[in-house]
Formats: structure tokens, C-alpha cells, sequence
């Protein structure tokens, strides 16, 4: 493969996940479910390494996530150091713990915009999904946000509990003056995938939710921007993951593993490079990982001759493998793979509610599930 | 939206034009978005701001590019610029 290729288009978005140590326990975090056994964090001068590397290949977008990005002490020195490298640098967070003095502080360190999580539009509701009471605290974060002049998107992640909120959530929004909203359906991986037929919402939830969407949408057109993410297990077609494999996107896992989607580490015998041993332009460049879905080379049947392939490059290599055991299948998803009924299957059991508790996001429960 | 003659242009506050010197062009970044533009967009942009108005744009592009009628372009790209909320125009 190696050779054939032509040089990869440069990274321009770089995900930075400060730590997997989180106050919130939210049942569809995205972060792997083993993550209580990943105990290394890359030191602060690690990362300034990291950030200066992607800069210069060509990343100019980045996000500080997590876990909560909060609980590391050299996030503010992070966020200083990245811009002055010239990054547009986005906050990801829960909000929680954050007062008046760390929102401050971040903006004199440069720090352009934040993004808070809600998780519901009523206080019963959201402490109970993020495990941690927060709301009132949440909504005052939001609000001193907005009082320091920063940008805001609101994130509210969608599911089988929450969505028939809708209208109050993005009544929400507009109160505490979100410049953005993003409500985004769960994507099935990590936590949200152990948690899927409880999270699932049935088909008429949805359909409720997208009008209400689209009324929202036109009724704020030019005051705020509402992004309504569709799931993509009712789409019928694969969405184009990460933009094509190692196209555009890279993320840095708090050990240090470099990896070309965040769900990427599960995927097994991939080896995953890691910024202890390798610059990011070797990783990026060279690394088998980097290079693996890159192209149209390893595509299968029914991708390879697929009028599509360009568009969504076979969608999402991790749902492939989530759902089909083979990341080199097409994703399920897609209503042209032979596989397709294990995504129709779930959405059928939707229809059912799931008799399972949810299994909330702790090192507990991550502990209990891998061991 | 459209633009209208009389008014001033600027950049919207949430958006940030910036040179790319790896990518050997100009972007737009904004809470977690980045839209790469060709030459004639980014040209456009950069005189989005100090409350230019469309003739003061079409005057400067025009004269740079010892050229006319460049008007119905840059209109258009106004206006999609407008719509994307990139840019605010004020009385």
C-alpha cells in the first residue's frame, strides 16, 4: 500500500483528551469502557510537544476534551501556549467546578470559545443522567460564560430519556443566550454502546423531536444556530466518518495514543501509534493505523464498486466493527449492506423498553466490565 | 438575506479570519468550525471590517485587480456569507 499513495492531506483538527477523569457519569460517554485501566497521563510538556507538532504540519482547530479537561491543572497553561501557536482553541466541558475566576483566567489565556454540556432541561432529570447533581451550577456556568464575552454552543446529547424535552431544552438555549446549539443524537459507541437499548429512542420520538428541530431552526435563523444530528442508525446511508480516515482529524488519547477517530482504540490489532515514541508527522505520515483506511484500497464488496464510495468513504470503520465483528465491512448502517439488520434489529427492540438499568460511566463500573 | 447597499460590513464577532501558512491559504474559524476559502473569498473578507460598505469593497477589489464589474460576484458571496452568518451589516 505504502508508495501508491499519494501524501496525505495535512491534520486540521486536532482533539486533545486531556484525561479520562471526569466528576459527571454519563451513561452514553463516548470514552472507552476499559478507561479506568488507562492510569498514564502525558505530562504537561508532552503535550506542548504534541500541539506544537500538529501545528505545524497544519491543525488549527482544537479541542480540549475529555473526560473533564477542567481537572487538569496546566489546562489554562495549555490553553496560553496553543494560542500563541495560532489555534483556534475550543473548550469541551460539563462545566462542572468551574467558577467565575477559572473563566477569566482562561480568557486572558486566550481561550476562544467554550462548549457546556446539559443533559436535560429540568434539574430531576439532568442530575440523574450525569450522575452528579449539576444543573443549577451548570446553567450559572453557562451564563457567566456568556457574561465574559466568549462564544457559546450548548450540547445536549439526545436519547430515549431526554428527547421529548426538546422544546424545553432549546428554550433553554435561547435564555442562557447560546450563540450555538448542538443537539446531538447518541452515537453508539463506548459507554453509549454498552447502554444502547436503554438509550435508544423509537422511531415517532424522533420524527416529534426533527420537526421540532426544524421549527426552532427557522424561528432563530439569524440570532442562534441549531445543529440537529440525526442518528445515523435511522438514516438508511453511512455518514463520511472523521471526513475520510486520516484526512482531517486526529485525536491524542491521555496516554498519548494517537488515534484517527476517538472510538479507534477498540479496534483490535491496529496498534495505534503512540506520542511518546513518534512525532506527529511520522504518525500521521507513516503509521499503519494513519494509513490503514486511507484510500479505497481495503475496501470489500459492497463498498468497492459503490457509486457512494467517495461520498461516505464506508462510513464508520468502528460501528463496522462494533456491529459486524470487521472493521473492513461496510457500516451497517448503510441500507446496501448485507449486515444491514443488525441496525434495523435494534431500532425494531426500540420500539420495546429495555428492562435493563442504565449502567452509569464510573471507574466502578469500567473495573467490573473488564475484569 | 441580502446585502444592502447602504449599510456597514463587518465580520461577525464569532469569527475569525486567519492566514494558514501550511495550508497556503486563508480560513475562517468559529466555535468548532473551520471553512477553507479560494482567493476570491478570501479577498472579499478581508475588507469585511472598519465598517466598509459593498462600494467600498467593490472599489478596493476592482482597483486592485485593475478590473470592473466585479460587483455581481461579490454580491453573491455577500450574500451566502451573510445567510452562513460570517458577516453583520448595520445602519
Amino acid at each position: 500500500m505504502a508508495g501508491s499513495l499519494k501524501k496525505p492531506s495535512p491534520p486540521r483538527w486536532l482533539l486533545a483528551e486531556l484525561t479520562y477523569a471526569c466528576p459527571l457519569q454519563c451513561p452514553y460517554c463516548s470514552n472507552p469502557i476499559d478507561y479506568a485501566n488507562i492510569n498514564s497521563e502525558l505530562s504537561t510538556d508532552d503535550w506542548k510537544r504534541v500541539l506544537k507538532q500538529s501545528r505545524e504540519m497544519g491543525a488549527v482547530q482544537l479541542g480540549f476534551s475529555g473526560g473533564e479537561p477542567l481537572t487538569r491543572k496546566d489546562l489554562t497553561e495549555l490553553v496560553s501556549y496553543s494560542h500563541d501557536l495560532g489555534y483556534y482553541t475550543n473548550l469541551i466541558t460539563s462545566g462542572y467546578n468551574m467558577d467565575e475566576a477559572k473563566i477569566i483566567e482562561l480568557k486572558e489565556a486566550g481561550l476562544d470559545h467554550i462548549q457546556v454540556s446539559i443533559q436535560a432541561s429540568s434539574k430531576e432529570l439532568n442530575d440523574f443522567i450525569a450522575g452528579t447533581k449539576s444543573f443549577e451550577h451548570k446553567k450559572n456556568v453557562a451564563q457567566l460564560i456568556k457574561k465574559h464575552g466568549y462564544p457559546m454552543v450548548l450540547c445536549v446529547v439526545l436519547h430515549r430519556e431526554n428527547i421529548h424535552q426538546m422544546t424545553e431544552i432549546l428554550e433553554m438555549a435561547i435564555e442562557l443566550g447560546a450563540d450555538f446549539v448542538e443537539l446531538a443524537n447518541t452515537q453508539y459507541y463506548g459507554w453509549a454502546h454498552h447502554n444502547r437499548d436503554q438509550l435508544m429512542p423509537t422511531q415517532q420520538q424522533l420524527n416529534d423531536a426533527e420537526v421540532i428541530a426544524n421549527e426552532y431552526q427557522a424561528s432563530q435563523k439569524g440570532k442562534m444556530k441549531i445543529y440537529y444530528v440525526v442518528p445515523d442508525y435511522y438514516e438508511g446511508r453511512p455518514k463520511a466518518c472523521m471526513n475520510g480516515w486520516g484526512t482531517t482529524f486526529l485525536t491524542i488519547a491521555p496516554d498519548g495514543l494517537a488515534l484517527p477517530c476517538h472510538s479507534a482504540r477498540q479496534l483490535p490489532n491496529f496498534d495505534c501509534p503512540n506520542v511518546n515514541d513518534f512525532s506527529i508527522q511520522e504518525i500521521w505520515n507513516e503509521s499503519k493505523a494513519f494509513n490503514y483506511f486511507r484510500g479505497d484500497d481495503w475496501m470489500k464488496e459492497p463498498c468497492r464498486t459503490c457509486k457512494d464510495k467517495d461520498k461516505d468513504f464506508g462510513g464508520c470503520h468502528c460501528q463496522a466493527f462494533l456491529l459486524t465483528g470487521d472493521a473492513h465491512n461496510a457500516d451497517p448502517v448503510c441500507n446496501l449492506s448485507p449486515l444491514h439488520h443488525t441496525v434495523t434489529d435494534a431500532i425494531a427492540n426500540a420500539e420495546q423498553p429495555s428492562e435493563q438499568a442504565l449502567l452509569f460511566r464510573n471507574s466502578k463500573n469500567s473495573k467490573l466490565l473488564n475484569n | 438575506m441580502s446585502v444592502e447597499p447602504t449599510q456597514f460590513i463587518n465580520l461577525s464577532p464569532t469569527y475569525r479570519l486567519q492566514w494558514e501558512e501550511a495550508q497556503d491559504m486563508f480560513v475562517l474559524l468559529y466555535p468548532e468550525g473551520l471553512v477553507e476559502l479560494n482567493q476570491s473569498s478570501s479577498e472579499i473578507l478581508q475588507l469585511c471590517k472598519d465598517d466598509n460598505k459593498l462600494s467600498d469593497i467593490v472599489t478596493a477589489l476592482e482597483e486592485k485587480f485593475s478590473c470592473t464589474g466585479l460587483e455581481p460576484d461579490i454580491i453573491n458571496f455577500l450574500n451566502t456569507a451573510l445567510d452562513n452568518g460570517w458577516i453583520t451589516q448595520k445602519a
